[in-house]
């Protein structure tokens, strides 16, 4: 399997994607796609191949054209990335929040409206690692956290322009 | 969990797992078609395998079902296990990510063959050793009348069940794996006995894990909420469906019985689908 290009490919992709202009006010919610401009390399599309393709006639999207276009591809690095989140398990002032990765974030409940995070509660959180692992000495894998590392910035505003799910 | 008191009720030996004493056997044959002639038994039992997806389990899940339940995220490049190679998408800044393409054909063969084994009335138990699901695990067996094992695992009890809970005692018929890591990331201990006693696994294996002894693994996701539930949702979907068409082939072959014609079996069971 081509995967050694593959990745090329991906890590390409994320290079372009981090050269356009991409404020850090950018917020997605999980399940959202923003739209890109297709502004792609010729090159980048044979390395892709024929997998990435829509077939419009049958209208099923291939899984390579789905991962493509899913926002936590289109996100690029997470470092610094703000995302929307839901609070799902409260264990007294410890937040358990779902971002839409694959793991959840754990922040501590903020001083400020302390008793407005409650089960449900939407919130706005900026992205430092996606899952938190590290090699340690005389291990073969990585050890993981099997958690996610963010900074809770605040709920999210009632008044902003809510983003559908 | 899995006590070996449920499992007396359905006290058939099945001479392929464990010594089986002579007089159970003779039992054993009686009991496994209670109602029915042998010929419309034997056709109850085989009909099912002439085709490639008797129970339609293709229809109860979709990539992008899949997609949105996050179930091609991986962990990161650091984790990965060797043998999961083969079934990896490829890694986008360090994480790996699934082939869903490939979990879509695993995911049909395992929920097949766990329709197949509901089908002929096997013992399932749903084993996970992640604490976050263990609740969620325990619900979906019971919901599908299935048994789960969700505590820690003692080392003989599937080794050495004959002493521990008698002779005679009836084993798992198939091992669903939620998880196929224990709690300090190491494989769970069920998939290399299950292997010893010859008993068939189906496992969820994820980018650290290990799928090489495992019957029918399905590589994805086995850490984000939403997948865990899928998860549990097909298949409980699959074994609830897969005893209800027994009941309704049990149901044909009875009246095929007493009405005393069997020329019309085929045709009829040809027509008869979900």
């Amino acid at each position: 399997m081509a995967r050694p290009s593959w990745s090329r490919a991906w890590q390409l992709l994320g290079a372009a994607r981090r050269g356009s202009s991409y404020g850090t006010g950018d917020s997605l919610g999980p399940g959202v796609s923003p739209p890109e401009p297709e502004k792609r390399p010729s090159s980048l599309t044979s390395a892709l191949g024929a997998g990435s393709r829509q077939v419009p006639s049958k209208n099923v999207e291939s899984f390579a054209s789905m991962l493509r276009r899913s926002p936590l591809v289109q996100m690029g690095p997470a470092k610094d990335k703000i995302v929307l989140g839901q609070i799902f398990h409260i264990v007294e002032d410890d937040l358990y929040i779902d971002f839409g990765g694959k793991f959840h974030c754990v922040c501590k409940r903020p001083e400020v409206d302390g008793e407005k995070y409650q089960k449900g509660s939407r919130v706005r959180l900026r992205l430092v690692d996606l899952e938190l692992t590290s090699r340690f000495l005389g291990g073969k894998t990585d050890t993981t956290l099997l958690e996610a590392d963010a900074v809770l910035l605040g709920l999210l505003e009632s008044r902003e322009i809510r983003q559908k799910e | 969990s899995f006590s070996p008191l449920s499992v007396v009720p359905r006290f058939r030996c099945l001479g392929s797992l464990g010594k089986a004493a002579p007089s159970t056997s003779q039992l054993s044959s009686r009991l496994y078609g209670t109602l029915l002639a042998p010929e419309a038994n034997q056709q109850l039992i085989t009909e099912p395998l002439r085709h490639p997806d008797f129970f339609n389990v293709k229809e109860l899940f979709s990539l992008k079902e899949l997609f949105d339940a996050r179930v091609h995220l991986g962990h990161k490049k650091g984790c990965r296990h060797g043998f999961m190679e083969p079934y990896i998408f490829g890694c986008r800044l360090d994480q790996d990510i699934i082939d869903l393409d490939q979990t879509m054909k695993h995911l049909q063969l395992a929920l097949n063959f766990t329709a197949h084994v509901a089908y002929r009335k096997g013992i399932i138990l749903f084993i996970s050793r992640n604490r976050q699901f263990g609740h969620l695990v325990e619900v979906t067996a019971r919901d599908c009348g299935e048994y789960a094992h969700t505590r820690y695992w003692q080392g003989g009890l599937l080794t050495n069940a004959h002493i521990q809970y008698g002779t005679g005692i009836r084993l798992p018929d198939l091992l669903i794996f939620i998880s196929t890591l224990n709690n300090v990331f190491e494989p769970h201990v069920a998939i290399r006995d299950a292997a010893k006693m010859n008993i068939p696994t189906v496992g969820v294996v994820d980018t650290n894990c290990n799928p090489s002894i495992i019957t029918y693994p399905i590589p994805g996701n086995d850490d984000s909420p939403l997948a865990v539930e899928l998860y549990c949702r097909l298949f409980k979907m699959t074994i609830t469906r897969a005893k209800n068409k027994r009941k309704q082939m049990e149901v044909l072959y009875g009246l095929q019985n007493k009405g005393g014609g069997d020329g019309n079996a085929g045709s009829h069971l040809s027509s008869v689908q979900v």
